[in-house]
């Protein structure tokens, strides 16, 4: 499944709103960390605020618009998710129009920040064009004040393979410097059924999340060991659909002893896609 | 407040967000031609405008501008410019070098005109729109 909002504590539709995430070990997104250690993706505890932030706009738009992802000003990751842990989703609406909807957005464990969105925009579509608008109104009626039975809606498990998240290829590898790699998606992927329905297209928090690694590999390449610490200026501009061969370019801009900073842009047919900047730090230097 | 004084910051919004240097950024300049912009970056560079300078930037102003006075029909049709819907936008749209408006023209095609200038017009007038708001 490709939710990621298990239930809503608070709900002022189109102006705030609350909700859990509660992140199990059969949850299709976690991940070995660098460590070996069971974690949730970062990208998709960024879905799940922006989810927390659909269902307000939904919900304040009678369910006639759905908001997609379009601009993400920053996203800052902050901390790690294990197994067990419950994650209070906090996203504001700044503002929205017919046609967009702009909201910054933090998600916390315990109380500390693990992950921040800043400056997000999402353009409005037609609901009908993704979803069938009875079938997420009563979703929404399903996790919102589900109170304590909200454990059997618990979100994003599934027995289908777990998506891959590197490309299928590698175009071109310049160490420590650029890569080039293609993937298109066959259609079959899970994820798919949920995003969406109607349309079936590449998450970009996924998209996201693919890039991230692929400029992870090209600086520890050198020997050193770097993790993502967060993402600015991704912009979306096309859907990627199944069938679509997504060319990605990353290259370092900026490296010092302690980050790199990373620029990606994705083409399909020589159209863009998607572009932004990727952040990392450095947690062992370089060895050469 | 004139179009010269926010320029400068309209240049650095615009360059941030198609991804160019300042420099390469000229006020006549096509976002659409000469930049690449398209629909998520006009709606990514009023969202910034709208923060930069705390307006609010109608969605489809300038379009609905270009067509006050003139009747729906005499302003195009089948979806092109007619003769006077075109000598009406090259009014409204003064700061577009004359060569870039062709006849019968689409009309979405109009955004196609948009320079960094059309936009800092925008935001002096919903400046001093809101100036004479908060005034009245």
């Amino acid at each position: 499944m490709f939710h990621f909002v298990d239930q809503i504590l608070e709900l002022e539709s189109g102006r705030h709103a609350l909700g859990i995430k509660r992140v199990t070990a059969g949850d299709t997104f976690v991940r070995p960390n660098a460590d070996g250690e069971p974690v949730l993706l970062s990208c998709i505890i960024g879905e799940a605020l922006g989810q927390l932030g659909a269902w307000s706009v939904m919900a304040a738009k009678d369910f006639s618009v759905r908001p997609v992802a379009g601009v993400v000003g920053e996203v800052v990751i902050t901390g790690e998710v294990g197994v067990g842990d419950r994650i209070l989703l906090d996203t504001t609406i700044d503002s929205m129009t017919d046609d967009a909807v702009c909201y910054h957005a933090v998600a916390s464990v315990d109380g500390a920040a693990v992950l921040r969105l800043e400056n997000a925009l999402g353009p409005l579509l037609p609901m009908e064009q993704f979803n069938d608008p009875n079938e997420v109104r009563e979703r929404l009626a399903k996790i919102h004040d589900a109170g304590d039975s909200a454990g059997e809606y618990q979100t994003g498990e599934g027995t289908a393979a777990q998506f891959d998240l590197s490309f299928d290829e590698v175009l071109s590898f310049e160490s420590c410097k650029e890569a080039t790699a293609v993937r298109t998606l066959s259609g079959s992927e899970a994820f798919l059924r949920d995003h969406f329905p109607r349309k079936p297209v590449l998450p970009l928090s996924l998209l996201l999340e693919s890039l991230l690694r692929l400029g992870q590999k090209l600086l520890e390449d050198g020997g050193a060991r770097c993790v993502p610490t967060g993402a600015r200026k991704v912009k979306m501009s096309r859907f990627v659909e199944p069938g679509s061969p997504l060319v990605a370019n990353i290259r370092v801009t900026e490296r010092s002893p302690e980050k790199a900073l990373l620029k990606f842009r994705c083409e399909v047919d020589g159209e863009r896609v998607c572009v932004g900047q990727a952040e990392y730090s450095t947690v062992i230097g370089e060895n050469r | 407040m004139n179009t010269d004084t926010i320029y400068p910051k309209v240049r650095e919004i615009i360059a941030d967000v198609l991804a160019f240097d300042e420099e390469e950024i000229q006020r006549d300049g096509s976002l659409v031609e000469d930049y690449s912009a398209e629909s998520i970056d006009f709606l990514d560079l009023i969202y910034q405008l709208e923060r930069e300078f705390k307006i609010k930037i109608p969605r489809g102003m300038i379009e609905q501008e270009a067509r006050r006075g003139v009747a729906n029909e005499d302003f195009e049709e089948h979806g092109r410019l007619t003769d006077k819907g075109l000598e009406h936008l090259k009014e409204y749209l003064s700061e577009v070098p004359e060569d870039r408006f062709t006849s019968g023209m689409q009309v979405s095609l109009i955004p196609t005109l948009f320079t960094p200038e059309t936009f800092c017009k925008i935001v002096v007038r919903e400046m001093e729109q809101g100036e004479q708001a908060a005034s009245d």
